[in-house]
């Protein structure tokens, strides 16, 4: 029997191979994924190789150390330091060879020649001290030497590059402390042979701690080296014992152990995210899968009564069938695991697309890699074909000797009864979720329930929604011949057009529905901008960074202009919620930004004084009133609150007055400033004057209401992008699948191809018969796609409305442009087939055997 | 007497060197129009062949066919493929009807396809003639063999076809259901003039014809008018004698 599966497969090679494509395409998927993950793991270990402090002593803060976190700055970016006058006590300890005070922040802007910062935005500009021991400097020269004086810098290879500065050029940068000009004196290097896409610039220790942290008097860590033969352990001990409160001392392994494993969290979100997706594309292979093996084995059941007649059992039919698809399920994932080389390549060019610049790294193929990769490939091809196997094993060994036999198929009935309940309970589960839209988990979960019953339960009704369909669309189509022929192709095998277009809709109900999302945010955000926003201009530090008060200073007086004011932001923490302390000029802010008030008010701020968003103000249990105590970078506090406000918009969490912040030790840092038009200011004349003012600070950016939204958009536009992107994948499987029920259907129906020809039908209409069929059951797969996908993308954004969704809006354009796509790729899809079906042998065709 | 279609020299050769087999060798045929013609011969002789090349199903290896006025290998696929559709109607011996169409949608498609509108008065007569008033809307799959062929003979003529053509349109079915397609054939040769060529091995099929050609080995051997089922048989026995 074995020998009989191996034969059969190599007869329908060419039918196997879009079979084969599809289970290749989820299977590089998965691999590519774990391939990527994995090689991007091995890059990141390399940097532990690399040298490093035997002990750091760094402020003990609740939050991150700056310039190692490298999120992209969040506007409240201030680095947590300790005092200078530590260092000479550190390195007086006994097993301590030398100590350094190190700085390490973000917010050096290297300038291009055109004097915009260069690099991406997103990824942090940092700025680095330089730790003179190269045993315990993970960052290595590479050219030239190491900066020393104010006017010296060493720049990243690739920052180098960007700015077109090398060795003995000058370069300008801009930094917390202002703008310097200084010339590039060498060239480093990481360690790891790539960069995350942010730059770095290099000074001496005196000019770091000026630039980067505004005074001589503190770092932001001490890094020692330890004498030789002293313990890691023993000595960080032996340090803290010297040192004051709030001082955390780490040993290289604990410092390791700490990235490793902010790293192993990321890591394990972005290949859960992306296994989502490539399991999304094997579900959808399932279908396509089903579809070839029943086809095939209707196509041999006389082949099959024929072992039937000569004495095979039931169980060899069925392993026979089951044997081939083993087959075919090694062979396509084998070619997937090769494949996944080439998918996490293109994961690797996609993210960048989207603005994630990944360090190269090294091909990294574990064995779990293969194991999963085969499991998932074989077992995925043999669940499709168990259905197919078993109702080949019920062929009647008479049915050898008939001329036109076709396969028992069970009544549509029971599938439309299971499609209906599921249905129903859809319904259901969606009209309880939007009773309790309070609480927002359950509602999701209803929701998630209910989409999974929906889609589970068309699935089940597709066969007769496909029917009803198909002659709905069809019927203008009918009055010609060859439209009729192709509308009744469509119908008349319902569960096979149902799972060819299935498989399509599942795709597109997908993007459909984070199409939905997509908009509302958009949508959402833009009239939260229209809402809060009172002022015509918002000056932002280009990535988000803070920015120098001069700014301020520039453009506080431009003619044109009744309100300009500033703020700046401080992270801080209450109990173990970390947030950001935003501060204004109480009374001016009110004029340029509307906050609505749940409670009390937010006039007339004292120092200490706080109002903090409505949501945080519940999720901590706070009370007018209450005195909270708080931490900030450098230390505790106390802050009084005054009010709660209704959260939207830029700005949420803690509010209070600028002085606030200046006494919680904040830096003389802007992280905006907001500008209002005098009335009967001339736009043109205020924006102009505006320009001007701000020539001269290039690490700012002048942006108007429209071009903050367009700002706020891109930065959707690039994850949903990217989520498109990997779902486009499970619908080219879709379009594979229409490609093979289209061959097999046109193969199945040779004679049938052959009579039309015999009674005079041409090859052009045969392809236009063929075509039609196509676009039929692509536009029924993406109709219904569309509109599950529509109804869950309007249930989740009801569900998320509590969470700033606040507007709904449908993507008419998008959807229009999914549906004529659907049209295009079943024209595609039909070529080959079509094609095919025109240049069959009428003879052959109509031949009797 | 009209020609309604005919072949001068017609050979056809498949394969080549050691595989070549020359399926027609010579053939000069002529149909004449409003007859029943037969063309026997056993097995292998070149009988279903020669219907092909008539009807400009397949090419031909060397020498001509008219179908009419017109010179077939003179035409290029598409005008072949409108050759048949307009003036050339087929009963095959099975799978003659698309399985998704109705009856009636059988009958009406060689119109259909070339977009014209059937005469109305006329597929009225076919269809009353061939007795399916009743049975029009049903798809093949719930029509008897006989049934099935029945439709298909009005198929060939609904359209008023130059010649219909039929290969063994009678080889699967049981005698009853036989002799009625075979009567409407003849009917429809006496009634209404139609010229039909049929391909056939029963010598009690042949004998609804007007004339038999008889062909052997790719030659075309005698011919016989107004058989008898006899004559026919008496005549197929010397080509067995001949072969032992």
């Amino acid at each position: 029997m074995f020998r009989a599966a191996l034969r059969s497969l190599g007869q329908h090679k060419v039918r196997l191979l879009l079979t084969l494509l599809a289970v290749v395409v989820g299977v590089a998927f998965v691999a590519g994924t774990f391939i990527f993950t994995d090689s991007l793991k091995q890059s990141f270990d390399a940097l532990f190789n690399a040298p490093q402090p035997d002990v750091t002593v760094s402020a003990d803060s609740a939050f991150a150390t700056g310039g190692q976190g490298g999120g992209p700055g969040s506007g409240a970016e201030q680095v947590p330091t300790v005092p200078a006058s530590l260092l000479p006590s550190v390195a007086s300890v006994n097993g301590v060879a030398a100590a350094y005070g190190v700085v390490t922040s973000t917010g050096a802007l290297v300038l291009g020649k055109n004097g915009k910062p260069v690099g991406t935005a997103g990824p942090p500009a940092r700025g680095i001290s330089w730790l003179p021991d190269s045993s315990i400097n993970s960052i290595s020269l590479v050219a030239g030497r190491a900066p020393t004086g104010p006017h010296e810098v060493a720049l990243l290879e690739a920052t180098s590059t960007l700015a077109d500065a090398g060795v003995g050029d000058s370069v300008a940068i801009e930094t917390p402390a202002g703008h310097l000009t200084a010339t590039v004196v060498g060239l480093v290097s990481r360690g790891i042979g790539g960069s995350d896409g942010g730059t770095l610039t290099v000074f001496d220790v005196p000019t770091a701690q000026k630039q980067m942290l505004g005074n001589t008097d503190t770092f932001t860590s001490i890094a020692v080296k330890a004498d030789p033969g002293v313990d890691q352990d023993v000595l960080a001990r032996r340090i803290a014992a010297t040192l004051p409160a709030h001082t955390k001392v780490q040993t290289g392994a604990q410092r390791s152990a700490d990235i490793a494993n902010r790293l192993q969290t990321a890591f394990g979100f972005i290949n859960t995210f992306l296994l989502a997706f490539a399991l999304i594309a094997l579900f959808v292979a399932i279908f396509l899968i089903f579809n070839t093996f029943s086809m095939l084995v209707a196509q041999r059941t006389r082949e099959l009564a024929l072992l039937r007649a000569v004495g095979a059992s039931r169980g060899q039919v069925r392993q026979s069938v089951l044997a081939e698809a083993a087959i075919l399920g090694v062979i396509a994932a084998a070619v997937g695991v090769l494949g996944g080389i080439v998918v996490s390549q293109g994961l690797r060019l996609l993210l960048g697309v989207f603005g994630a610049n990944l360090p190269a790294a090294p091909l990294v193929i574990q064995p779990r890699t293969i194991i999963v990769s085969l499991i998932l490939g074989v077992g995925i091809t043999l669940i499709s074909a168990y259905i197919p196997a078993r109702r080949a094993a019920r062929v009647p060994p008479i049915a050898a000797m008939r001329d036109d036999v076709s396969l028992p198929s069970k009544n549509l009935r029971i599938r439309g009864i299971i499609g209906i309940v599921l249905v129903l309970i859809a319904v259901l589960t969606a009209v309880s979720a939007t009773r309790h839209l309070d609480d927002n988990l359950r509602a999701t979960q209803l929701v998630g329930l209910s989409a999974i019953c929906a889609l589970t339960g068309v699935i089940a009704l597709a066969p007769i929604l496909g029917r009803w369909f198909i002659g709905l669309f069809g019927a203008p189509l009918r009055r010609h011949a060859i439209g009729n022929l192709a509308v009744e192709n469509g119908r008349r095998n319902p569960r096979r057009t149902a799972a060819t277009a299935t498989a399509l809709a599942i795709g597109l109900a997908l993007m459909t529905a984070i199409g939905v999302l997509a908009a509302s945010t958009k949508a959402s955000v833009a009239s939260v901008v229209d809402d809060t926003i009172g002022a015509d201009y918002i000056i932002l530090g280009a990535n988000f960074q803070p920015f120098r008060p001069d700014v301020y200073q520039a453009v506080k007086n431009t003619p044109g202009t009744s309100t300009v004011t500033f703020t700046r932001q401080l992270p801080l923490s209450v109990g173990d919620s970390q947030g950001v302390l935003t501060g204004i000029e109480s009374g001016k802010f009110q004029k340029v930004f509307s906050l609505t008030m749940d409670s009390g008010s937010a006039d007339n701020l004292l120092p200490g004084d706080a109002i903090v968003d409505s949501d945080t103000a519940n999720k901590l249990g706070l009370t007018l009133g209450q005195n909270v105590p708080v931490d900030y970078v450098n230390g505790p506090g106390f802050l009084i609150l005054r009010g709660t406000y209704k959260p939207a918009g830029p700005i949420t969490g803690w509010i209070a007055d600028i002085q606030t912040l200046t006494d919680a030790g904040g830096r003389d840092l802007d992280s905006a400033v907001y500008i209002r038009s005098a009335s009967g200011a001339d736009p043109a004349a205020v924006r102009a004057s505006l320009d001007q003012e701000l020539a001269a600070f290039p690490a700012v950016k002048l942006q108007d209401q429209a071009s903050l939204k367009d700002q706020i958009n891109q930065q959707f536009d690039r994850v949903f992008g990217f989520i498109y992107a990997l779902l486009a994948l499970a619908v080219i499987v879709a379009f594979l699948g229409i490609i093979n029920t289209l061959a097999l259907s046109v193969f199945e129906r040779r004679r049938e191809v052959g009579l039309l020809r015999a009674v005079g039908t041409s090859r052009a209409q045969i392809r236009r018969m063929v075509v039609i069929e196509s676009i039929l059951i692509a536009l029924f797969g993406a109709l219904v796609g569309i509109a599950l996908g529509l109804i869950y993308g309007i249930l989740f954004r009801k569900v998320l409305e509590s969470v700033g969704i606040t507007q709904l809006a449908i993507p008419t354009g998008q959807l229009t442009w999914f549906i004529i796509l659907a049209v295009v790729g079943g024209v595609v899809a039909a070529l080959w087939p079509a094609f095919t079906a025109s240049r069959l042998d009428v003879l052959k065709a109509i031949a009797t055997d | 007497m009209t020609i309604a279609a005919h072949c001068l020299s017609l050979s056809k050769i498949y394969g080549d060197g050691d595989t070549r087999v020359t399926a027609l060798d010579a053939v000069d045929v002529e149909i004449t129009a409003q007859q029943f013609t037969a063309i026997m011969g056993p097995s292998g002789s070149g009988k279903t062949t020669l219907m092909h090349c008539l009807a400009g199903l397949d090419s031909v290896s060397s020498g001509q066919v008219w179908i009419g006025d017109t010179d077939l290998s003179q035409l290029s696929d598409k005008d072949l493929t409108r050759l048949r559709r307009d003036s050339v109607g087929f009963v095959f011996q099975a799978f003659n009807l698309v399985p998704t169409l109705t009856a009636l949608e059988n009958i009406t498609l060689p119109m259909d396809i070339a977009g014209r509108k059937p005469d109305q008065e006329w597929l009225d007569t076919v269809i009353t003639t061939v007795g399916l008033g009743d049975r029009l809307k049903h798809r093949p799959s719930e029509l008897s063999g006989g049934q099935q062929q029945r439709v298909a003979c009005a198929r060939a003529l609904a359209s008023r076809p130059t010649i219909v053509f039929a290969d063994e349109p009678t080889g699967n079915l049981d005698s009853k259901s036989g002799a009625e397609v075979l009567g409407f054939l003849r009917k429809s040769v006496d009634e209404f003039g139609q010229t039909i060529v049929m391909v056939t091995h029963d010598p009690n099929a042949a004998s609804y014809a007007d004339r038999v050609i008889f062909l052997a080995d790719g030659h075309v051997v005698d011919e016989m008018f107004n058989p008898t089922s006899a004559s026919v048989l008496e005549r197929m026995k010397a080509f067995d004698s001949k072969r032992a």
